[in-house]
């Protein structure tokens, strides 16, 4: 167990050193100079130059790998070129926002898709099992931003039952804010949930050790929450383990369209500004966050499974 | 007498679902419209006036009008050669990229298998989104960008039950039978196991068609996607400032036309992957 | 005379499903006394195991229709109940064991929790209680060191000992009625008869009633005290267990009883259920001529011309460990087996699960590379050839699976699949004369000509072995091996293909190493036989000697394992 965690730990490194090779093949090798954009049209070849040697872009490309690479491990990103702020600070301001929007919606995303998957479990075949199956595969189906906008413009807009935009800090002044936003997570997240839930309580439903309950006179209910979900749970947990790095990341759009000053508006922004060194720190971040996480949910694995021993 | 392969079997199983045959249907028309529509058939003269500005619909223009007085509906038309455009791409990179990766990773293992597994640990712990916006940003906007950006993030989906897949069937005893006969790798590869893991990739397609699109719609509304011809996320994105003007159309249209064909592709995708069954039948 | 405990009156039921409508059971009735076992013999959907579930009344509604009929349990009729009447009596009066003890226990619950659920739901026993009765349990069924076994996962004990857990939650609340669905048939041989004996042990404890279902005769003749035959849904015949083995009178049975290969007589070619009856199910008159007995030590020895000398041969899988996942050492599958085989010959090997026999099969092929030792066919070493060399050979040397199921590849037509070799080798001057050659062979395994162009989906088990062992006849090889290749077929079935097998060693004078678990088919198929265990050859000697003067004690254990029948049923 040990070592499985030490070797996964170790492969970090490899992987690390990739996402930092495709981010600096992408942003200091295919992208262009990025200081005709911050300088705009009417720079001198000077000033250009003197901003290349600020922005450590005239070191040969192999030294420009290293200081990826180095950021990858030490999370120090530097300056946005935008807001000519510390990225470590930015994003510290844009973690509360985002944290409280991500993690109810999750957990109440999570457990509610639970129970549904398990009630169309009970209820596999009949009417109100298709019926479920078929809201969520239609739901899936509705663009996120039909979603956002509609809602937006019903609930907040028309109804003004919440607020348009804008954020908060501090309970229980943000929930108007973040309500509206957590509910679109919510519906956004139950279609593949349930889905995916649904077809791993299935997949045990009609495996053997299930008829070996049933000789011996448990009842149907009990062999559903006590023998079937115990097992489901081992997929389900690594399934939900798998999606913690994406709360860090923000929701993008829904910080974007709601005006929370979230770590996900911080990247959509950055975007619009070219601001290559933001937007580096959040693909480098989040892919080590991503890394630990599958590592988290691993070992999760193996403590809900007995079966499992890592080597 | 009969004398039915799998997958004839599997298509009159398929056709047998009525929810499948519908979707299948919708997915012609929609790739015909596309075809229409690319070689300029319909909706050549979207950026046409044809009526006043934001009109609501009414019998002359189904979808109303946008605020140039440009049918919505032909914008829809237009979107649709861009949505299947994007998915047609995405495919056409992520398969060979995806099938020929897995299944050498799969089949040989060893070192090579090390460094593929790498490779797709690399690109996937980079969450897509991020990926699609720094490769669309980096590669300056437009369609060839979205489409070598969702290239790029959908092969590794497929890469990976590929290469799970091969090392499944590697393993049956059909392969070992064909090396007891002096079958080479490269009959073995191509002859016997590639035809039994090809349903992964129809299913797998079906799926990340629809996702392709979802994800253009996106990338367009940021102003990453298609550039000056109308597609799906920008009549969203116009939406936007419209919708407190009550102008409701363009919203509806888009959404309406995106809904149809990303259900058809996901009813489709499951119905594959109940008619393609990879347990061996009969048993 | 009084009231049996299960009455199974003029039951039918039919399972409707996409496919189309199959009657699975046909108006059957059977009685099974107070403490008394009734076999339930048939092979592959006959209907044995659909019976054992309605009487437990967990068929799968709605596919499965009871038509009609009465199960009678104390006088009752349990097709009246509903399902909180029925859940009462599961696990409590008529209890359940299923045939696969590796999946049929929950992965993720200790032992001990799944033998105590039954106990708190129909005892009310609390946990301690019933924790402890479960350690008791444990112990009632051999199981070793039983209070710490009763915190261990199945994972981590062997198939016997889960067949015995299994067993130990079936009695946990003394059922009446105890229902075994094939309870030994995943299991080796030497495993079987001490859970055969230790179902019979607590039957006569608990003066239970059982109903053992199985395909195998002898374990039948070893437990049963009467007999029900089925047969495509119909119980053909139900006696005593004396009367059916020494008196049967239905055609069917009588084939099933002759089609056993087995220790005590030597037939030339093994009798089969079409030697007794039409497939239409009437009855033929035996043709004596078939009943041909042989002493096999008085068959001159065919040829003296050695084929195949394996010397030291040893294949090895590495152990992973350690930090970086290194090999720390290695597991000797086949460790230091040496034999020689002469042409025209078969050699059978047999042994339990694990005893390295198939790997032992794949490493004389390369197919899996030992890591020592000489294969030296018709005078040269074949681990010295290099690859194209080793491709010239495969056209002398085949190999016959065991699962008819996955050795076929499923996208590819009959034809196809016996054309594959000849292509690979460059044989037959274009497609007409491959296809004729398979045309040529299909006949000889007693396939059909125009079923070639059908896909292997479309045979049964039997007819695929049969497609499998044309397409190893294909490049006319002189050496075959067979891994276990009648094992997952029905025993009237295995009894053609064996038949089979030896026709076509006479005919093409072919040279077999014939892989089994199985004692009396290698008794019956091989001229010498070898003895695994643990990855070496423990002894060998012609197949006669090993069977009446085995020298070896894991030899002697073997051989005392196979149900021969008790009160002197002679199989």
């Amino acid at each position: 167990m040990t070592n499985y965690i030490i070797r996964r730990l170790l492969y970090l490194i490899p992987v690390l050193l990739g996402v930092s090779f495709l981010i600096f093949l992408l942003f200091n090798v295919v992208a262009g100079d990025p200081t005709a954009v911050l300088l705009g049209k009417n720079a001198t070849a000077r000033q250009m130059e003197e901003l290349r040697e600020q922005l450590g872009l005239n070191k040969p490309l192999f030294m420009q790998y290293l200081d990826v690479v180095k950021s990858a491990f030490t999370f120090d990103f530097g300056r946005s070129w935008a807001t000519k702020q510390e990225i470590t600070y930015m994003l510290k301001q844009g973690a509360y926002p985002s944290l409280t929007l991500t993690i109810p919606a999750f957990v109440i995303s999570t457990v509610l898709s639970l129970f549904i998957s398990l009630f169309v479990a009970y209820y596999r075949g009949k009417g109100i099992d298709l019926f479920i199956r078929f809201l969520c595969i239609a739901g899936m189906s509705v663009s996120a931003l039909a979603y956002i906008l509609g809602f937006q413009w019903l609930f907040a807009y028309k109804l003004g039952w919440f607020e348009i935009s804008g954020f908060e800090y501090g309970f229980p002044e943000f929930l108007p804010y973040i309500a509206l936003p957590a509910i679109i997570w919510i519906i956004l997240s139950l279609g593949p949930d349930v889905r995916f839930f649904r077809t791993v309580i299935l997949d045990e439903i009609y495996q053997d050790y299930v008829r070996t309950a049933r000789a011996k006179g448990l009842g149907e209910m009990t062999i559903l929450l006590k023998h079937v979900l115990r097992n489901a749970m081992i997929p389900i947990i690594t399934y939900t383990v798998i999606q913690i790095p994406f709360l860090i990341l923000g929701a993008l759009l829904l910080e974007n369209f709601f005006g929370i000053p979230g770590i996900g508006g911080m990247t959509l922004n950055a975007l619009n500004n070219s601001d290559f060194p933001v937007i580096k720190a959040m693909a480098i971040l989040s892919s080590v966050v991503y890394i630990i996480f599958s590592l988290v949910s691993d070992i999760l694995y193996t403590i809900a499974d007995p079966r499992v021993k890592l080597k | 007498m009969k004398e039915n392969s799998l997958w004839k079997d599997a298509f009159i199983r398929l056709t047998k679902d009525k929810w499948a045959l519908a979707s299948l249907i919708i997915v012609v028309v929609y790739s015909l419209v596309a075809i229409l529509s690319a070689c300029g058939f319909i909706a050549a003269d979207w950026a046409q006036e044809v009526g006043a500005s934001n009109l609501a619909p009414n019998a002359e223009h189904i979808f109303g009008t946008d605020i140039f007085g440009r049918s919505v509906f032909q914008k829809v038309v237009r979107g649709t050669q861009v949505a299947m455009s994007v998915g047609l791409a995405t495919s056409l990179i992520a398969i060979p990229i995806g099938v020929v990766l897995g299944a050498v990773g799969g089949y040989f293992g060893g070192w090579v298998d090390d460094f593929i597994t790498w490779l797709y640990t690399t690109f996937s712990s980079i969450p897509n989104i991020m990926l699609l916006i720094s490769i669309t940003m980096i590669l300056g906007k437009g369609l060839f960008a979205v489409y070598v950006a969702l290239g790029a993030t959908s092969w590794v989906t497929l890469c990976r039950l590929i290469r799970g897949e091969v090392m499944k069937h590697k393993e049956r005893e059909y392969v070992q039978a064909a090396s007891a006969i002096g079958g080479g790798h490269t009959r073995k590869l191509f002859k016997h196991i590639l035809p039994n893991v090809t349903h992964i990739v129809i299913i797998n397609t079906s799926l990340q068609f629809q996702v392709a699109i979802k994800s253009e719609v996106i990338l367009s509304y940021l102003g990453l996607g298609v550039q000056g011809e109308p597609s799906w996320g920008t009549m969203i994105d116009d939406a936007k400032l419209e919708l407190a003007r009550g102008v409701w159309w363009q919203l509806a249209g888009a959404t309406l036309a995106m809904f149809i064909i990303v259900l058809a592709f996901n009813i489709l995708g499951d119905a594959l992957r109940d008619s393609l069954d990879p347990k061996l039948k009969g048993k | 005379m009084t009231a049996p405990l299960l009455s199974v009156r003029n039951l039918t039921v039919e399972f409707h499903t996409s496919e189309g409508v199959t009657r699975a059971v046909n108006n059957i009735s059977f009685d099974i006394p107070h403490g008394k076992t009734i076999g339930i013999v048939g092979e592959s959907g006959s209907g044995k195991s659909v019976t054992s579930l309605a009487v437990m009344g967990l068929l799968q509604k709605p596919a499965a229709k009871i038509l009609s009929g009465e199960i009678l349990f104390n006088g009752e009729d349990l097709l009246t109940y509903d399902e909180n009447q029925m859940r009462k009596l599961r696990g409590n009066q008529i209890s359940m064991i299923f045939q696969e003890p590796m999946t049929s226990l929950n992965p993720v619950f200790k032992v001990g929790e799944q033998i105590s659920e039954a106990l708190r739901i129909h005892k009310n026993m609390n946990p301690k209680e019933a924790w402890d009765k479960a350690v008791d349990l444990l112990t009632q069924v051999g199981i070793p060191n039983p209070a710490a076994s009763a915190h261990k996962y199945p994972h981590e004990m062997s198939g016997g000992q889960k067949q015995r857990v299994m067993i130990a939650m079936a009695i946990s609340c003394e059922p009446k009625l105890l229902i075994a669905d094939e309870p030994t048939t995943a299991l080796d041989v030497t495993i079987q008869k001490q859970v055969l004996e230790l179902m019979h042990d607590l039957q006569q404890k608990y003066k239970m009633s059982m109903m053992f279902i199985t395909h195998d005769l002898g374990v039948i003749a070893d437990i049963a005290d009467d007999v029900v035959v089925m047969y495509r849904s119909n119980v053909v015949e139900k006696n005593t267990a004396k009367h059916i083995f020494q008196t049967a009178t239905h055609p069917y049975t009588k084939g099933l009883i002759a089609c056993r290969p087995n220790l005590g007589n030597n037939p030339r070619r093994l009798l089969t259920v079409s030697d007794f009856m039409t497939e239409a199910g009437e009855e033929i008159k035996l043709d004596a001529g078939k009943v041909e007995v042989f002493d096999k030590e008085s068959v001159p020895e065919k040829s003296s011309e050695i084929l195949l000398e394996v010397r030291n041969l040893v294949t090895q899988f590495p152990i992973k460990g350690g930090l970086f996942g290194r090999t720390v050492d290695h597991h000797k599958a086949v460790n230091d087996v040496s034999f020689t085989l002469k042409k025209g010959q078969t050699l059978g090997l047999v042994g339990e699960s694990g005893c390295g026999k198939t790997t032992l099969g794949r490493s004389i092929l390369r197919l899996i590379e030992p890591a020592a030792g000489e294969i030296i066919y018709k005078g040269k070493d074949i681990i010295k050839a290099g690859s194209e060399e080793m491709r010239q050979l495969r056209k002398q040397m085949q190999i016959i699976f065991q699962d008819p199921y996955s050795s076929l590849n499923p996208r590819m037509t009959v034809t196809e699949i016996l054309t594959e070799p000849l292509i690979i080798h460059g044989v037959g001057a274009n497609r007409a004369e491959r296809v004729e050659r398979a045309k040529w062979l299909v006949e000889k395994v007693g396939l059909k000509v125009n079923q070639m162009n059908r896909y292997p989906h479309e045979f049964s088990g039997g007819q695929r072995q049969r497609i499998c062992i044309a397409r190893a006849l294909m490049l006319n090889p002189e050496f075959v091996i067979c891994d276990e290749s009648v094992s997952a077929l029905d025993v009237s079935v295995q009894a053609q293909v064996l038949n089979l097998l030896l026709d076509l060693q006479e005919e093409f004078g072919l040279t077999y190493i014939f892989i089994s678990h199985d004692l009396g088919v290698v008794n019956f198929i091989s001229d010498h036989v070898g003895v695994m265990n643990a990855g070496r050859i423990v002894e060998m000697d012609r197949a006669s000697e090993i069977y009446k003067n085995p020298r070896e004690e894991y030899t002697r254990t073997l051989l005392s394992a196979i149900p021969k029948g008790k009160a002197g049923l002679v199989l």
